[in-house]
């Protein structure tokens, strides 16, 4: 058994909703008409490429294709992470890509090595939608720490500064400032735990439920993926303040002037 | 022994100190004046590492101040702002904050000494539990000196602390400054600190006018 075909018609039909917030978007001017039908363009335009790329790798289901699009992946959430956190792209975008590449490789090592172990082990179809799944998280969870820890920190220097001029070290003098920004991006993946299956199926189970898996197969999914997600980004968030602290700081342990991009100064 | 050679500093694009030399010998009382934005808040935290040179150097106890030095300069060298950070629990939390730090660790003080560096202050020792939220402006930088006179500093860089002081709170912190060994730069446009205190200096846009002694 698998989910019914949508039809590109039956698909019209349902963007014909659109026109409901198109015309709120309208009414009320807020400002958001051109960019809400470019955001849905673009969704449009990239889910279709995703789709025959998808296809293509899982028809090939080649190893190195595999890892090729992992590291595309990577390399995107790694340039969304820097440039909504607003911080220089240069020297830290390599920090922050071995830090999410850590974080979400090793969970997703032990879930689809250890726990699916599909055949053949590097299965696009295990690894490729469990991976952007964990990046996805990891890349929202990373934007949040940096930029609260960095903007935590410019915004309270005066604070900052005292603990620096009393001798802390750089990790001591930014601990409030750590925890925070580690609280601020792990807060949505607990509440989300905190209230599944009661406020919402969530994505990825009601996929599998319209795809033909029996609900226990789903559940067991949704649970790990979950515990996955959560473990990835307590890792990636903390290794990557951790990772690009080691160029934030100057060597009289005050923030670099250059750190972040003007805009968010 | 503190001394300024040539020393520009610029921040966010802007020239905030220009080509100022001054030397402050160990136990001087030093008061600096000049209008908002010439630099005197600059000159004291120049002094402690939070602005890089773009010229000339800073020496401290003989020696160049260089980022491996700062460790040290900070070790004798207490800013007091004219809003301390004290944290939000209690006062003896805010005394015993920066002890927390591996580099001061091993001089944690007892409650005994706590008191005494207190009374020094004028402040009772009840004054350790209650809340640093509902403290006065001025007992909050009574408590900074106190705490950093608990650190064993020996130099003082007190910022305008005489807008939050009131007459008798600024009469004990001007005292305990203008004993002994201890070199005290303030930034204050009080006359009475003018009066008081030895070496006069005046400032305007990032450059130093006159020095008075």
């Amino acid at each position: 058994m698998s989910a019914i075909r949508i039809s590109i018609p039956d698909l019209l039909l349902v963007y014909a909703l659109l026109l409901v917030p198109l015309t709120i978007t309208a009414v009320y001017r807020l400002g958001l008409l051109k960019s809400t039908v470019v955001a849905v363009v673009r969704m449009t335009i990239q889910l279709a490429l995703v789709g025959l790329y998808l296809g293509f790798i899982f028809e090939r289901n080649s190893l190195i294709l595999n890892l090729v699009w992992l590291l595309v992946m990577l390399l995107v959430a790694n340039s969304a992470i820097l440039r909504s956190a607003g911080l220089t792209r240069w020297p830290i975008f390599p920090m922050t890509l071995l830090g999410i590449a850590v974080a979400t490789l090793s969970v997703l090592a032990v879930f689809v090595l250890g726990a699916v172990a599909p055949d053949p082990l590097y299965d696009a179809r295990y690894l490729i939608p469990l991976g952007g799944m964990l990046l996805g998280n990891c890349m929202r969870g990373n934007i949040i720490a940096l930029e609260r820890f960095y903007s935590g920190i410019a915004e309270n220097e005066r604070e900052f500064l005292s603990y620096v001029f009393m001798g802390a070290t750089t990790t001591e003098a930014t601990r409030g400032f750590m925890r925070n920004a580690l609280r601020a991006a792990l807060a949505p993946t607990v509440s989300t735990m905190t209230t599944m299956g009661i406020v919402s199926l969530p994505g990825m189970m009601t996929g599998q439920i319209l795809g033909g898996s029996d609900p226990t197969t789903a559940i067991t999914y949704q649970l790990a993926i979950m515990v996955a997600i959560f473990t990835s980004v307590s890792l990636g968030t903390w290794l990557n303040l951790r990772l690009s602290m080691r160029w934030a700081f100057t060597d009289r342990g005050t923030l670099r002037p250059d750190l972040r991009r003007p805009s968010h100064a | 022994m503190i001394e300024y050679r040539d020393v520009s500093v610029s921040a966010g694009g802007r020239k905030i100190l220009t080509d100022v030399t001054l030397a402050i010998a160990t136990g001087e009382k030093a008061v600096i004046a000049g209008p908002t934005g010439a630099g005197k808040s600059a000159l004291l935290l120049t002094l402690l590492g939070a602005y890089e040179l773009s010229g000339g150097a800073i020496g401290f106890d003989g020696s160049p101040v260089t980022a491996s030095r700062l460790a040290a300069v900070r070790r004798s060298v207490a800013y007091i702002g004219q809003e301390p950070v004290l944290g939000d629990g209690t006062v003896r939390e805010a005394m015993l904050l920066p002890f927390r730090f591996a580099a001061n660790r091993a001089a944690t003080p007892d409650e005994r000494h706590l008191e005494e560096v207190l009374s020094h202050l004028h402040l009772e020792p009840a004054i350790l539990d209650r809340r640093t939220s509902v403290v006065s402006g001025g007992e909050k930088q009574r408590i900074a000196i106190a705490r950093a006179l608990v650190l064993g500093k020996e130099v003082f860089l007190a910022d305008e602390i005489t807008s939050a002081l009131d007459t008798a709170g600024a009469e004990v912190v001007m005292d305990l400054f203008r004993r002994g060994s201890y070199t005290v730069i303030a930034v204050s446009h009080d006359p009475v600190w003018h009066q008081r205190f030895g070496t006069r200096i005046s400032m305007e846009a990032g450059r130093i006018l006159e020095v008075r002694r």
